[in-house]
């Protein structure tokens, strides 16, 4: 899985709650992040490898899904995608899989929270070879408490709405 | 979907290092952060907190006195180890390479992280180079579980040897994650001693040359007994993969996903300094030898009859940028004449980073730019390297540089007999302190007159808020007046940035101190807690900001003060973006109509 987008969304808390998902659900799993300069609002880059696999890093042309938090670096980042890949995106774009999680974390009270609402959407896509829970139990624990109940609520709406759509 | 794991824990590959720095059993352990080195220093202190361990950590004020702190612990017996970005190595060496003469008793690690690419730093170097250079040995971990392992075989072999031991990680060891097993953290009890032995820790030359001697012949026994471990042999392969670090990874995983197993012999090394005969065997006995390994060539430079074999030397792999999957395949199919199919490029593009909404480093450039527009503006490492793009960055050459660079410029234009510009260097207050306060001392005894902009925002922001030796501490606080007055300055103004008018005036008054007067460096700190990791003042903040009617659409406030909370609207005039605002307020003095003011 490649995720996309700018310093700021919540992409490395993203990468962390897929490794550990992953990881409770009984899966080797190794990931990349970015950190240093790129994280001040500039393009950044996570990789999550499940199964047997030594490198973090993705080939292009590789990825089974493509997620991205604005559809400009997720459009950039298309290369990475398989041929029959799954992406989806933020965002409001014709001729790409969009949803507007950022909207919809804004209804749910926190804005900054989009990244989950999109990563409880592409889970849900993932099933039933995934289950919510592990990640569910990891957001519960990696959340500070001051944003527990709308991080929680927030990857929730996305995996409903998700499994309403399919 | 792969192999169920029972026991441990997701980590960050710094993390992970860091467990094994607690489960070696060091009892003293330093840093300077810098990326990707940062977070190991973190999480060896929130594992001390965690179980309630005895270790003196400390963030050092440079990556020499960290160096050299740790390594006195391992001189009284004791295991100690010392982390930092590979630049900071360049500023630790001369430790470095006097202590792998006198060596160690205590197991001293030295964890030296790279940065291929580079994503975060000024080179692209290698570190190993640095370890073959002083004649230590180099461990080249492929992942964070291995890196773990290796923190603690160095620490063993560290004592084996007496010599300091490199943990060498890349950046998709330290950043990537992985399940990490967790062991059991043996607390050491060694009692310090301090053996006096003047041959040994106060060595002159005669004895230095013996210390030498020593040297060599614990590197010639540790390069004896080091064999890259053969991972796959298949029989009659035409190719040979050798490989370390990070690019192992690559040679296994691309190996495995075009189905060459049975065409290729695949090593792995985890020691690349040094390499005995072993490996010159293994490339006789193939036909070819591919040499996988990053950013430069350090096994391939030791391989003594290099005719059969391809890496960089031959330019089968490019001599820049960072090893990727994409470069290994193509690598491995031209030497076994297989088609692979070329990957799609990403387009060029992306999003440069920027300063932060309300960061007070904008507020500083932007009165800079306004007050001063004809300066030359020599600067530093950090975040405020962003105010490249604000135009109020000319130089970034190194840490604590932007200073000595400043005098450089002022004797320049004086020797030369011409009219002086205004110069003012910048330099954040962790650099200030890490490399520049020397540079600082150097101007004012040899007379350069400039402005140093010293940009206080109370914390090592661009690496994640470490802190710097103005907290409270074990120790006093100190205080950067106080060493500016004791590194002789008499012309010195504490400022908050977000004071434009102010700010203004302190610039002009230094400028013309420094250059009109000619008295010696002017300097003037900025202070403003950073938004990110400081202590946020709300106090003062009146309403929201808006854009009025006056609005000509310029375009100054969005193109040249670049503020990522105001953006370029529908109608083609600024927008105030409201979850990104941090009401600063500081694009109040941008705008030249008057049209920005609070609500």
């Amino acid at each position: 899985m490649v995720i996309v987008g700018f310093g700021g969304d919540g992409i490395i808390f993203m990468t962390r709650v897929l490794a550990e998902g992953f990881y409770r659900s009984g899966h080797a799993v190794i990931s990349t992040e970015t950190h240093g300069m790129a994280m001040r609002g500039g393009s950044v880059i996570s990789q999550v490898k499940i199964g047997d696999y030594q490198s973090p890093v993705i080939r292009r042309g590789e990825a089974d899904v493509l997620l991205g938090t604005s559809v400009a670096e997720t459009v950039r980042n298309l290369p990475y995608l398989k041929e029959g890949g799954t992406v989806i995106t933020n965002g409001n774009q014709e001729g790409i899989h969009c949803i507007d999680a950022s909207g919809i974390a804004q209804g749910l009270g926190n804005p900054r929270a989009g990244n989950l609402v999109l990563l409880g959407y592409a889970l849900a896509h993932l099933s039933p070879a995934v289950s919510l829970e592990p990640f569910l139990g990891t957001v519960q624990d990696l959340s500070p408490e001051k944003f527990l109940s709308a991080n929680v609520r927030a990857l929730q709406e996305g995996w409903r709405m998700a499994s309403e759509d399919l | 979907m792969g192999r169920k794991v029972l026991a441990g824990k997701v980590l960050l590959g710094n993390e992970a290092m860091a467990r094994g720095i607690v489960e070696g059993g060091a009892t003293v352990v330093t840093s300077y952060p810098g990326t990707p080195a940062s977070e190991i220093m973190g999480a060896v202190n929130w594992i001390k907190k965690e179980y309630r361990l005895n270790i003196h950590t400390q963030w050092s004020i440079n990556e020499k006195v960290a160096f050299e702190v740790a390594l006195t612990n391992s001189y009284m017996g004791r295991r100690s180890a010392v982390m930092m970005k590979q630049v900071g190595l360049n500023v630790a060496l001369d430790s470095l390479m006097s202590s792998a003469y006198s060596g160690v008793r205590g197991g001293f690690v030295l964890i030296a992280a790279d940065d291929p690419g580079p994503y975060s730093s000024q080179t692209e170097q290698d570190s190993r180079y640095l370890a073959s250079f002083a004649k230590i040995p180099a461990f080249d971990p492929s992942s964070p579980q291995e890196a773990k392992q290796m923190v603690k075989e160095a620490f063993k072999l560290s004592e084996e040897y007496e010599i300091p031991v490199m943990v060498r990680p890349t950046s998709w060891v330290c950043h990537a994650r992985q399940g990490i097993d967790l062991c059991e953290i043996a607390e050491r009890e060694e009692v310090p001693t301090f053996n006096k032995d003047p041959q040994r820790w106060a060595a002159t030359p005669r004895f230095r040359y013996l210390l030498h001697k020593e040297l060599n012949r614990k590197i010639r026994e540790i390069a004896a007994a080091n064999n890259p471990q053969p991972i796959s042999t298949p029989q009659g392969a035409p190719l040979a993969v050798i490989a370390s670090g990070v690019p192992y990874g690559y040679a296994r995983d691309v190996l495995k996903a075009m189905g060459w197993q049975e065409r290729v012999a695949l090593y792995k090394v985890d020691l690349p300094f040094p390499l005995g005969s072993a490996i010159d065997e293994l490339v006789q006995i193939h036909p070819q030898t591919l040499i996988l390994e990053e950013p430069h060539s350090v096994m391939e430079l030791q391989i003594r009859g290099r005719e059969k074999v391809r890496g960089r030397l031959d330019a089968t792999i490019p001599s820049e940028g960072e090893l990727t999957p994409d470069i290994v395949a193509r690598s491995m199919a031209t030497i076994l004449g297989q088609e692979v199919s070329d990957r799609e490029e990403l387009p060029e593009g992306g999003r440069k980073p920027s300063l932060c909404p309300g960061c007070p480093h904008r507020a500083a450039f932007w009165a800079l730019r306004k007050t001063l527009p004809d300066g030359i503006y020599p600067s530093d490492i950090g975040c405020y390297t962003l105010g490249l793009n604000l135009k109020a960055v000319d130089t970034c050459l190194c840490m604590g540089a932007s200073i000595s660079q400043a005098a450089g410029l002022y004797h320049s234009f004086k020797q030369a007999g011409g009219e002086v510009p205004p110069i003012v260097a910048t330099i954040g207050d962790s650099t200030f302190f890490h490399a520049g306060v020397p540079g600082l001392i150097n101007s004012v005894h040899q007379g350069a007159c400039f402005v140093l902009l010293i940009l206080d925002n109370g914390t090592v922001a661009m690496t994640g808020g470490q802190p710097t030796p103005a907290w409270d501490g074990p120790g006093r606080r100190i205080r950067i007046e106080e060493i500016a007055q004791g590194c002789g300055v008499d012309f010195i103004r504490t400022v908050d940035p977000y004071d434009i008018p102010l700010l203004t005036q302190c610039l002009r008054d230094g400028d013309h101190y420094a250059r009109v007067e000619g008295k010696g460096v002017a300097v003037i700190i900025s202070r403003h807690p950073c938004l990110i990791y400081g202590q946020r003042d709300e106090k003062g903040v009146e309403g929201a900001v808006i854009i009025g009617d006056e609005c000509d659409l310029c375009g100054l406030c969005t193109k040249g003060f670049e503020c990522p909370a105001l953006q370029k609207g529908p109608q083609g005039g600024p927008v105030i973006v409201k979850d990104l605002c941090a009401n600063c307020g500081v694009c109040l003095s941008v705008c030249p109509q008057g049209a920005i003011k609070r609500g």
